[in-house]
């Protein structure tokens, strides 16, 4: 029996509705694209009054074209490798799987996902096609939100880099725990959320037929092929890793833009001689890890350089927030998630992180 | 029909952009042009990406199969001129603007770590830039000697120095004094910081900007900004070519 759901709450949207929503988002990303080159350009300008003239304008960009690149060659191995086992989850994982083994109340699930990292792992460029792709495949809202988070750093490879870094220490378990929380909690907010709140409309519809297959009474949107030859498999799946690659490169590639023009443009001593109190502390190093962008596999050693002279507190909030949002990966959550949560999703984790940084300024002695 | 909607033009257009993509990364790859941008230990990643980038590319080939399989092979994702524009940024940048490393004009932008401020360094670092001669440390090696000592102008007075940096003025400098600095990068470019010496040298007003040169000579007590720190007072200062590797890694 075909059951008729509400209007207001239906994912799949009338073609007109749905073509005004594409015709937003394309909209969108033309306006973004203008936002970002408008703003460089006025920046340089701005920047080569204040002395230089063309010479000074050409090793601006210069700099900032090695910068863009810098962070687009870096990512690019983490993106096309996420993608990859994006396509390889699309094909050979089961969805029932997904249905059996994860749960679906938000604690557990907040937790589950907070610790997926461990098992999985990612940086914060290789999560979100993971997530997206797992999203697709009916995963619960709050796991992959957690995941999501978490992931960058909760797992082996940035755990033993932090502590090459830091060694045993407030820095090490406190950004190891503090993450994991930050993300389970976050995680947990989303649990009550319906997805078509969450996420994008295409992903979502996917999502919507992962979870509810009594309702679905469209084609099978299955990419899992079971029948298929072993090799028309894996060429389904780099497709739909190529796929993949476009659309999130194009978010990964502006928002490198972004950070790039940031960080050719705004002086770092500015946003360090900002302060050394205990809250103002945390709010520089937080602007200065979404303005770096850096990759959270290295930020650990980074950090070691403002140790020193900034509060244990800002220095905590720097490698636990950076690594869950910064420039490129919040442009990179707009393919997934819809315009208003990505805002919840950078305010959250920056609330969340504040908090954190200024308890620990004030109550902490380690 | 458009023809940038067909299936068959998308799939070509796919396979070429990610195949342009690998060609450009490996053309860095190979002229040495990567180490502008990345720490030399992710070599082994760009090349993963470069394989990645083909397989992924060689996918989308026309195949028999592809037909016997009725439509199975489907995809949802349309490229369009603007994702193609956006995507193909990088390579164009690339190839229009001649690839230059980190210079002086970066470093208007920076905390400038001259010696002897306080930096907290990797212990181990720190301790294998303790066991190398004076003659064979480079800028950071001297930067973490510099940061282990409690007075650093006064310890390491009189030690022999040898290092290759390029030229930066500061204004804050004095007379016949110049910096030479290197970028130590740990991951690529975007966490670049710089290390830095204060070179005194009679001719150091003639050095441009952004020259490279190897600096020998002997650290004495100094000062930079009222703080007292080694400085070199150089006996050579050779012009050099830019270094294969730019620059320091963390």
């Amino acid at each position: 029996m075909i059951v008729e759901r509400p209007k207001a709450a239906s994912p799949v949207e009338t073609p007109s509705l749905a073509r005004a929503s594409e015709r937003r988002v394309r909209l969108m990303r033309w306006g973004l694209t203008l936002v970002v080159i408008a703003a460089a350009f006025a920046a340089i300008f701005f920047d080569a009054l204040r002395g230089g003239g063309a010479v000074y304008l050409y090793q601006r960009v210069q700099t900032f074209v090695t910068i863009f690149l810098g962070i687009f060659i870096e990512a690019v191995p983490f993106l096309i490798a996420g993608s990859i086992v994006s396509g390889l989850i699309a094909v050979f994982v089961d969805q029932a799987a997904i249905d059996r083994y994860l749960p679906k109340a938000a604690l557990p699930a907040a937790l589950v996902g907070g610790g997926m990292g461990m098992v999985f792992p990612v940086c914060e460029c290789g999560v979100v096609p993971v997530v997206r792709r797992l999203y697709e495949k009916g995963l619960p809202l709050s796991i992959g939100v957690a995941f999501l988070l978490a992931a960058p750093v909760v797992n082996p490879i940035v755990i033993l880099s932090t502590y090459s870094a830091f060694g045993w220490g407030p820095v090490f378990v406190g950004r190891i725990v503090f993450s994991f929380l930050i993300a389970a909690i976050v995680g947990f907010l989303f649990g009550r959320a319906r997805p078509e709140e969450v996420l994008r409309p295409a992903v979502c519809q996917l999502h919507h037929d992962a979870s509810h297959p009594v309702h679905s009474h469209k084609h099978d949107h299955s990419h899992h092929l079971p029948n298929a030859p072993l090799g028309l498999r894996f060429q389904q799946a780099f497709n739909l890793a190529g796929d993949d690659f476009f659309d999130m490169a194009r978010y990964l590639i502006l928002g490198s833009m972004l950070a790039a023009g940031m960080q050719t443009l705004v002086p770092q001593s500015t946003l360090l001689a900002i302060g050394q109190g205990p809250v103002i502390s945390v709010l520089a190093m937080q602007a200065l890890a979404f303005v770096l962008s850096v990759c959270s596999t290295v930020d650990a050693f980074l950090a070691l350089a403002f140790a020193g002279t900034f509060t244990t507190g800002s220095v905590l909030a720097f490698l636990v927030f950076g690594p869950m949002v910064d420039i490129k990966s919040s442009l990179m959550f707009l393919g997934v998630f819809r315009r208003r949560i990505v805002v919840y999703l950078i305010a959250l984790p920056m609330l969340l992180s504040l908090l954190m940084g200024v308890w620990w300024n004030l109550n902490v002695r380690w | 029909m458009d023809v940038l909607n067909r299936p068959k033009f998308q799939n070509a257009l796919k396979a070429l952009a990610l195949l342009v993509m690998a060609v450009f990364l490996y053309t860095r790859l190979a002229s040495g042009v990567l180490f502008f941008y990345i720490n030399q230990r992710f070599i082994a990643y760009t090349i993963f990406a470069i394989v990645g980038l083909v397989v992924v590319a060689l996918s989308y080939r026309p195949t028999a199969r592809r037909d016997e399989a009725g439509g199975a092979l489907h995809s949802h994702h349309r490229l369009g001129w603007v994702g193609l524009a956006i995507v193909m940024a990088p390579v164009a940048l690339g190839l229009l603007v001649p690839p230059q490393p980190l210079g002086a004009a970066a470093m208007q932008n920076r905390e400038i770590s001259v010696a002897s401020q306080a930096r907290s360094a990797l212990p181990a670092a720190v301790r294998a830039a303790a066991q190398k001669d004076a003659v064979d440390r480079n800028l950071l090696d001297w930067l973490h000697a510099f940061s282990a000592s409690p007075n650093p102008a006064q310890e390491f007075a009189g030690q022999p120095v040898d290092v290759i940096g390029f030229i930066y003025h500061d204004e804050r400098l004095g007379e016949n004094e110049v910096l030479v600095n290197r970028f130590v990068v740990s991951c690529c470019v975007a966490d670049a910081s710089v290390v830095s010496m204060i070179v005194r040298w009679p001719d150091a007003a003639s050095l441009p900007d952004d020259a490279w040169v190897q600096v020998k000579g002997v650290l004495q007590p100094g000062e930079f900004n009222g703080r007292a720190l080694p400085i070199v007072v150089a006996q050579e200062v050779i012009p050099t070519a830019l270094p294969n590797q730019p620059y320091l890694y963390r």
